[in-house]
This record gives structure tokens, sequence and C-alpha cells, in this order.
């Protein structure tokens, strides 16, 4: 975890107190709406259709115990007692007054956090995987890279007034966890002949409106160059990326306009001017940011096989959890617990105060006190030791926490909708949770296997739409909810865009049509297959031809 | 330019003694367009909208004594681009003024991409915006202010 020196503490304490004058001058009257929203948004904070929303940055979703606690207590004293995790691994309140903005950020202060960024065209949050040090497929642990990239996209003096929002993904494990083919800046971080990190560098990858895979500009880019390059990249984006229609000013669309070759040459000749300069890395600084980020006092223990069988055979809803919430850990004896926010009837990302403040005790008793949030909007425990699972699986349904869902259908993705949202052309967590009561039978569910169902309320893309295998898109139709369903995306390394199956839904309907995807599936599947091999193996048209229902023979089978 | 708007030069406000015209001649004392400027650039400064090619004009404006830059609108920080470069690339060591729709505490981004003139709307934001430009201690990243960044200087990284 990296630790604040005195520099870093003077730079969030000083931007509080620049925040607290330029909210005070805007209640004063000296900044307009506009003036004032430009310089809010840059501090995380938005006016939404029932209140402000404040966004928290969780730098690549690493909190700290101390810090959850802090988050909780921010609830209980300036919100309703409750939080909602985001895609991009941050913390949303959603009542916070706009007076009281700049005292939070002052108690965020305190534990080393803040609002930096978080919404406006600058550049966002950077994201990563949050088994990050810890994942048994790691190949290089890509935090120390991530707090580089935050320090210096912080505060930018050339980049903080961009085209459009811009988010940096990294991936540096053999699965990708991160999404880094969907971002505007993607890393995949791989290790050198020399054992030294290399650097590949994908643009121009979004959702939104016009989704895209991101195109590979760079391969093999040594540490020590990582900022210069992204000047160069950020740079060419300044200055070329569009600025008359915000539709089309995400730098996906300048890189398809310039296509991606001659985007390549522009950040090159860029480069030129750069690499080698004062922004180059030295390897002193790099090990500074390292030596935060050093392993555990990890306990040589042995795994614990033949106990975690004999409590998962005594536990069908235990080992339903260890099946799908414990991912591999690279220590024998240890592993990686995913506490999942998806329980039927709660608003997919929303945890409590007090659900905060269990987390945090139980990353301090079955672990080092160290919990990550992931883009799935969960809470992860990143070091428990196997003879502890049963005991944290047990406090986590205490909690509302051990929902057996992770990576399966109810597992949803979803953003916040219009029921909150001011974008939104309709609500989205009405949808997951009418799929969540439809779909509550876990052995059925872990039968369907990893299944990503992503829902966004509007085309911004929040709930990341097009890369869930059945994403689910509100749309406005003459003044009607509606929902488009799209089915085959996909986040991790062999990214795809999901193909919409056709004319879309009213919500009552929505249950019903996934149901129908899912018989499609069951019937077409091979042995083992999941759903999103099914889908690039057969094609849309079968799920097309059933849920629209001209497909007679799929339901005379079914019928059957 | 507004008769209330007001100007802060390194640091202080200061009346103006150049004259900025959006159309026009170049003469001594006057800010003209590129075109009217490269036709007579003696004794005249010479203003560029913040998208200017640098590439083409980076050249040609070293000798100039005072380079305003055009900020269309406070979201728009290609100006921020053009000016740095002017400074760090085209080595441009004149007057480097903003002038358009600026707030004061877009100032500092200004500032630190070299620019060392802003012209506000009034007196009472050019004294927010002297406040503003000195408010942070340190930044991350190296500027053309500082052009070395703080990782450069090992002690000051460290407590």
């Amino acid at each position: 975890m990296y630790q604040y020196n005195a520099f870093d503490q003077r730079f969030v304490e000083e931007r509080v107190e620049q925040y607290r004058d330029q909210t005070r001058r805007y209640l004063a009257g000296e900044l307009t709406d506009d003036q004032f929203l430009q310089l809010r948004l840059r501090n995380g904070l938005y006016i939404q259709r029932l209140a402000p929303m404040l966004r928290i940055a969780v730098p690549y979703g690493l909190l700290t115990a101390i810090q959850l606690r802090a988050l909780a207590e921010i609830t209980r004293t300036y919100d309703k007692g409750y939080a909602h995790l985001s895609t991009r691994q941050n913390v949303q309140i959603n009542w916070p007054e706009l007076q009281v903005v700049p005292d939070i950020l002052a108690d965020l202060a305190r534990v080393q956090m803040h609002c930096i960024q978080t919404s406006g065209s600058c550049i966002r949050n950077i994201t990563t995987d949050q088994f990050a040090g810890v994942a048994a497929d790691e190949i290089v642990d890509p935090r120390p890279y991530c707090e580089l990239m935050r320090q210096w996209s912080t505060y930018h003096p050339e980049f903080d007034w961009l085209p459009r929002k811009f988010k940096i993904a990294v991936n540096a494990a053999q699965a990708d966890r991160a999404a880094v083919h969907v971002h505007d800046i993607g890393i995949n971080i791989r290790a050198g002949d020399d054992g030294r990190p290399r650097f590949d560098f994908l643009v121009g990858g979004g959702l939104g409106r016009t989704p895209v895979i991101g195109s590979l500009i760079r391969e093999g880019l040594p540490e020590q160059h990582l900022l210069t390059y992204l000047e160069a990249i950020l740079r060419v984006y300044n200055r070329y990326g569009r600025r008359d229609n915000k539709y089309k000013a995400r730098i996906k669309i300048l890189v398809r306009a310039m296509t991606p070759e001659k985007f390549r040459a522009q950040v090159d000749a860029e480069w030129e001017h750069l690499r080698d300069g004062p922004s180059t890395v030295p390897d002193e600084e790099i090990e500074r940011i390292k030596a935060c980020f050093v392993p555990h006092a990890y306990d040589d223990l042995d795994d614990e096989t033949n106990l975690l069988a004999r409590q998962r055979l005594a536990d069908p809803a235990f080992n339903a959890w260890m099946r799908n919430n414990v991912a591999a850990h690279q220590r024998p004896g240890y592993a990686i617990v995913t506490l999942s926010t998806k329980a039927t009837g709660v608003p997919p990302g929303d945890v409590t105060d007090e659900q905060m403040d269990a987390v945090a005790d139980f990353a301090e008793r079955f672990g080092f006190g160290e919990i990550r949030i992931s883009h799935e909007q969960n809470f992860i425990l990143p070091d428990v030791p196997q003879r502890h699972l049963k005991s944290v699986y047990d406090l986590a349904c205490e909690q509302a926490l051990g929902q057996a869902n992770a990576g399966l259908l109810t597992d949803m993705i979803c953003c916040p909708g219009g029921d909150f949202c001011s974008l939104a052309n309709a609500k989205s967590i009405p949808i997951a949770e009418a799929i969540q009561r439809r779909f509550d039978d876990y052995d059925y569910l872990h039968d369907l296997g990893p299944l990503d169902i992503n829902i966004s309320g509007c085309m911004n893309a929040c709930g990341h739409h097009h890369v869930g295998h059945i994403g689910i898109l509100g749309v406005d139709k003459r003044g009607d909810e509606f929902y488009q369903i799209s089915v085959g995306g996909n986040q991790a390394s062999d990214a795809s865009l999901g193909r919409i199956l056709g004319p879309s839904f009213k919500r009552d309907d929505v249950p019903g049509v996934i149901e129908k995807i899912l018989a499609v599936y069951v019937d077409n599947r091979l042995d083992g297959e999941p759903f999103l091999h099914t889908v690039r193996r057969i094609g849309i048209e079968p799920f097309k031809t059933h849920v629209y229902g001209v497909d007679q023979p799929t339901q005379m089978r079914r019928a059957g | 330019m507004s008769a209330d708007s007001c100007l802060v030069r390194d640091g202080r406000i200061v009346e103006d003694d150049w004259t900025l015209v959006l159309e026009g001649d170049a003469a001594p004392g006057i800010i003209a367009p590129l075109p009217a400027w490269q036709r007579n650039p003696e004794g005249a400064g010479v203003w560029v909208e913040g998208d200017a090619e640098v590439e083409e004009i980076g050249p040609l404006l070293a000798t100039a004594p005072l380079v305003a830059v055009r900020f269309p609108a406070i979201v728009d920080g290609r100006g921020l681009s053009l000016g740095a470069l002017l400074r760090s690339r085209y080595g441009f060591d004149g007057e480097l003024r903003a002038f358009g729709d600026i707030i004061p505490d877009i100032t500092e981004y200004m500032h630190r991409c070299g620019f060392n003139a802003f012209v506000l709307p009034n007196r009472e934001q050019a004294e927010v915006a002297i406040a503003c430009i000195e408010r942070m201690s340190d930044h991350y990243q190296a500027s053309v202010r500082e052009p070395r960044p703080p990782f450069q200087e090992p002690t000051t990284r460290r407590p």
C-alpha cells in the first residue's frame, strides 16, 4: 500500500483548502454555476437528479482498514449511512450537501484520500486487477506503476482540460481482470527477456455510444519511459481530439479518424522530443514506490486441502461460495476472497456503514488490513489464511456479504441508473433486482457457469453493457423506459463487443428474455462450454429467433 | 476586451501597455492577428488561437516581444499545450499572455505551462488569480516552471 510522505500529505491538504476557497467563492456569487461546475467536477462532485453525488478516489481499488472505517464514518456524519462501489473501483456517496464537501475532503485527507479528478474531462482514477500483488497468475505487480502514473496524472498542468474524460487501466496477469481493451489507454505489463517489465500500450478502446476495442500502438516499452510515452499520447490527444461534439471527443474517435497507424506515428514523433528527458523515471523512484508494495509478512503455511474438503462436504452453501468467490493466492495456505455486494433486493455495489466497518474488521483479523474494490463492485479480502475461510464465510453471511455469486449471472455490473443519475434514460437497479429475484437458485447459477450481465441506464455505458456476456441498455422510447439486449460481449483478454438482439423490451419483460437466452444456451452448449463460447460458436441467430418467438424447433425441444 | 478587464503580469496587476486588435494591422504597441503581424512585425505583438499548429508558428514567433493565446472556453486546454511547446520547444522568451474565457482558477495551469500574463475580466478576479497561482507548494510533474520533476530531486520527495 502506498504511504503518503510529507510531500503527498501537503499536496492533498492544500488541495482541500483550494477547493474550500472555490466553494466559498461560488456560494458568495463570485463564480457562476458553469464556472464552478468545472471546478467541482475536478473534485468529484456532481449535482445529480436528487442530490449531489461525491465520488471518492480509491486509487486502483486499494484501501486500508483505516480508510474503509473513515469512509463508513463519513457516510454516517454527512450522508445516509451507505455508499456505492463504482465500476471504476471508486466509492460514491449520494447525499452530501455542497457546502460540507470541503469538510468531507478534509476528513479524507486525514486518511490519505481525496476526490481529485474523479470526474471532469481529465485523467481519471487509474484502475487495475483487483487481485494485484496476490494473484497466482500475476506476471508483474502492477501497483507501483499505477501509483507512479497516479502521481504523474494528478493535477497535470497541461492535461486537466482534455476534450473528454480519460481512463487508463493496467493489467499484469495472465487473465485480464482490468478490461484493458476497452479503455482510452490500456496497458499490458509483461516480463521482458531480461526479466524487467515491459509495457504494451493499447489506445482508443472504449464503451459509450461508439464501443471500440483498443489498438496496439507500442510494444515492449521499458519502465523508465512510461511517463514520457504517456505524455506523448496525452499531448496528441489534447491538441487534436475533437472539442466540437462531446459524443465524438473521446480518444477512440481521434484514433479511428487518424487511423491507428497515423496516430502511432504522431505519438512517436512527439515522443522523440521527450524520451530520455527529465521525466524519464530513475530507478530510485521506481524502487521508492515499489518499497511501499513489498509482500506482507506471510506465515509459512501449507494448503489446507483436507480441512477445506471436509468443510465443503459438510456445508453445500460454503461449497458454492468456495467455488465461486475464492481465488488462488500466490502463497501456499492463503486465498483471495470476493465478498459479493450483490444480494437480492440491494442495488449492486451499495454497502452500508455497518458492512464497511465489518469488512475493515475482517481485513485486520484475516489479513494485513488491506481491502480491494473490484470493478465488478465487490469487496476483496486479499490475504485470508485458508484455515479461516469458513469463519470469514460465516461472518460475511451475517453481514449479507456471503452471496456465492461472484462471476455468476447475479453478480451483475450495474450503474446507478435513472434512480440517481440525471443522464440516464432508464432505471437500471430495478432490472438488476428483478433478475436477481428470478435467478436465486445457486445450483442453477453454478450450472450456468461464468456469466457477466452488465446493465447501463444510458449510452454512456457506466455499467459496461457492451462487454457483458449479456448486456442490457436502458433506452428512451417516446418517454417510456425500454431495454435493448445484446449477447456475446466480453471484457477479458479476448475482448469482444456484444451484438444487439433486436428491438428493445419493456422492463417487466427483461427477466423472461434473459431466461429465454439462457434456455438457448443450455440447449446448445457442448460439455462444459461457457456461455460466451456457445454464443461465439452458434452466433446470435438462435438467440434472436427464440427471444422474438419464431424459433419453433427450440421451443418444441424445450417443451419435449 | 471589456473596459473592466485587468492584466496580471509576473504576479502583479499592471496597466496594460499593449492594445489587442482582433482584426486590423500590426503596429508598435499593437497585438495583431498572425497574418497582420507577419506583414509588419516591427514593435508589434501577435495573437493566435489555442489550436494553432505550433510546428508552423513556433519558428516564426521566436522573435516576437509578445504572444497572446486565445482561450475560447475555460474547458479548452489546447492553449496549454501550445504555450508549453512555445516555451519549451521553440525557446520563446517574450511575454506569453492568455486571454479569452479565463477564470482565476485556470491561471495556475497556464502559469505552469509558461504563461506569465493573464487578462482577467475585472480587478477582483485578477487579485484572486494572483492568489490561485501560488496556492499549491509543489506539483508531481515537470512543467515549464519546474522542468525537472520532483523525483529528480530526491530530497524533496523523501520526508
